[in-house]
């Protein structure tokens, strides 16, 4: 997916030279070719995220169309108000980029881990939040948040997991995509990042008839097509490395509770802090995200009910 | 440059009788930048056909939010806002709000969360030098204010990219919210502060109105690269006696009796 998003930010660049990308020194090898095909686009802004975001704000008043880049914990969290206020407030332009959201940063702890980026930026008016899962999702997104010409968080998440698309999806803003067709009646997964590939591989292990719908899109996000879903299925499972407070799992269950009552299992971090530090995928076994303990929490729901 | 006066007097009476009308607070710290203001409007703001909105225009950002009274002030003399709007200033549904919001044309940032318009002032500048343009920035910030850490890291970039188009513009009134800023949080030297983290710097009596002029002319004029810094050595409430120096007009209203006897020393008047 870095990759992708390497070779995105350069067409951009290419076909528009009012983009900019401005990072707070971060993403060092990430930007090599970003800044040997468009060096007069590339800013630098220190280890500064908050002036960063401002000055963001005053290029985008300017006419230029920001690309701010960051670690999640960061970019949006840690620069949250300059985000609301000199950017959202007016809508402007201004694409942020959250990268290593999740536990990417297995072993550095609290402080470059970020669970509740998404919950943070949705509540923020004009802001739109998306979440790809692969590098399909994430060119269609950058395409899809440069074309807005308003304020978007992306949020990019563990992005060495392999693809959950064969090709470029046909997405629009705010639809989900069924990465694995079901039959309506029974359970039905909804994930976003880094879980829609483990939503896969649990729906083959055990619910072959299941759906699973990957949401690269947090908000806006198509009430209609949630509507639809849930009112085809018993339950709906929302997968997400992210707290389950305020996340993807919410935004389902908020549509839901208003439109098409279904019973939901929220499955994501469950309002704690990571204890221990280790690999990527003990992290996921640490907070019940891996493979196995999804599918055991999946079937203990599915019993009581 | 508009050909306008910008009176002190007569922007103080504004701000007394907007203040009045919609029994808001924050007159002490509008007070403190009227003259600064008054210069900056008259004699170095160029905004092409008077349009607040118009492409190429100089920017001025109020970082310190709170004064925005004083900057509606100005714009009334620009013919911007119009005499209702000060009349129904704090009613229901009205535009001007207490702090400043840029969606009101003449505004350039949202501030009153402090620390913030600086930064977009440097965005401003930076985008100006990125254009090769000859617009200026300037941002209007408290004393208090730079207790911020945001204008700290604006000031290393400022004067890391020599952005010679950018003016900050400190109102050192010597007072923020709950108090003397030598109390609350020890400044020091902020012309040295400011010189030492690259910036071409003067101090100026921010009442002195040609004292005011003649240093931001010396300033741009100069063939230093640098971002510039005018210390403003201002008076809190300045212009009405019992304002002066008193913070609690940073949070009093005005009663029928201290709006006439503050009306009476801005201009002589009653009326």
């Amino acid at each position: 997916m870095r990759a992708a998003f390497s070779r995105e930010l350069v067409r951009l660049g290419q076909t528009d030279t009012n983009m900019l990308l401005l990072t707070g020194d971060h993403g060092y090898a990430l930007f090599d070719d970003f800044r040997k095909e468009c060096p007069a686009q590339y800013i630098n802004a220190g280890i500064a995220e908050q002036n960063m975001v401002g000055m963001a704000a005053g290029l985008a008043r300017a006419g230029f169309r920001p690309v701010v880049y960051g670690l999640s914990a960061f970019v949006p969290v840690r620069v949250l108000e300059q985000i609301k206020l000199d950017v959202a407030h007016d809508n402007l332009p201004v694409i942020f980029v959250g990268d290593g959201a999740g536990f990417v940063y297995s072993h550095l702890g609290t402080s470059h881990q970020s669970t509740e980026d998404i919950a943070c930026s949705r509540s923020i008016p004009n802001l739109s939040v998306y979440s790809p899962a692969d590098r399909f999702e994430l060119a269609v997104c950058m395409e899809a948040a440069y074309r807005s010409q308003s304020a978007v968080y992306l949020r990019m998440g563990k992005c060495d997991l392999g693809d959950v698309h064969v090709a470029a999806p046909p997405a629009s803003v705010g639809g989900m995509l069924e990465v694995k067709c079901g039959t309506a009646g029974d359970v039905t997964f909804i994930a976003t990042g880094s879980l829609v590939s483990t939503a896969i591989a649990i729906a083959d292990d055990g619910y072959s008839n299941a759906s699973v719908w990957s949401a690269p899109f947090i908000k806006p996000i198509d009430e209609k097509q949630v509507t639809s879903i849930c009112e085809r299925s018993q339950v709906v499972v929302v997968l997400e490395e992210h707290s389950v407070l305020g996340g993807l799992g919410s935004v389902i269950a908020e549509i839901a509770s208003e439109f098409a009552p279904v019973r939901i299992l929220r499955i994501g971090v469950r309002d704690r802090f990571s204890h221990h530090c280790g690999s990527y995928e003990y992290l996921r076994k640490e907070h019940g995200l891996d493979r196995l303990a999804i599918a055991e929490r999946i079937r203990y729901f599915l019993a009581g009910l | 440059m508009s050909g306008k006066a910008f009176e002190a007097k007569t922007l103080r009476k504004t701000v007394l009788d907007m203040a009045y009308a919609g029994s808001t607070v924050h007159i002490g710290c509008a007070f403190s930048i009227i003259e600064l203001l008054a210069v900056l409007y008259r004699n170095h703001l160029r905004y092409p056909d008077d349009n607040p909105l118009a492409v190429g225009r100089d920017y001025l950002v109020l970082s310190k939010g709170h004064g925005v009274m004083a900057q509606y002030a100005c714009m009334r003399e620009l013919g911007w806002l119009e005499d209702a709007v000060f009349a129904r200033y704090f009613s229901d549904g009205s535009d001007l709000k207490g702090l400043s919001d840029s969606r009101i044309p003449g505004l350039e940032v949202t501030s009153g969360s402090l620390g913030h318009g600086f930064s977009v002032g440097v965005g401003l500048a930076m985008g100006a030098k990125l254009r090769h343009t000859d617009q200026r920035t300037y941002a209007l910030v408290g004393d208090g204010e730079i207790n911020e850490g945001p204008i700290w890291e604006g000031a290393l970039f400022a004067a890391h990219h020599q952005l010679r188009n950018f003016m900050v513009i400190i109102d050192q009134n010597g007072f923020q919210a709950m108090g003397r800023t030598e109390e609350v949080l020890r400044l020091g030297s902020v012309q040295s502060k400011f010189e030492s983290f690259g910036f071409e710097a003067l101090t100026v009596d921010g009442h002195d109105e040609a004292a005011i002029d003649c240093a931001i002319t010396q300033l741009w004029e100069s063939d230093c690269r640098a971002p510039k810094a005018l210390i403003a050595k201002t008076v809190k409430g300045k212009g009405v006696h019992f304002m002066e120096h008193n913070n609690t007009w940073h949070y009093t209203r005005l009663d029928p009796t201290t709006y006439a006897q503050a009306l009476f020393e801005v201009t002589g008047s009653t009326q």
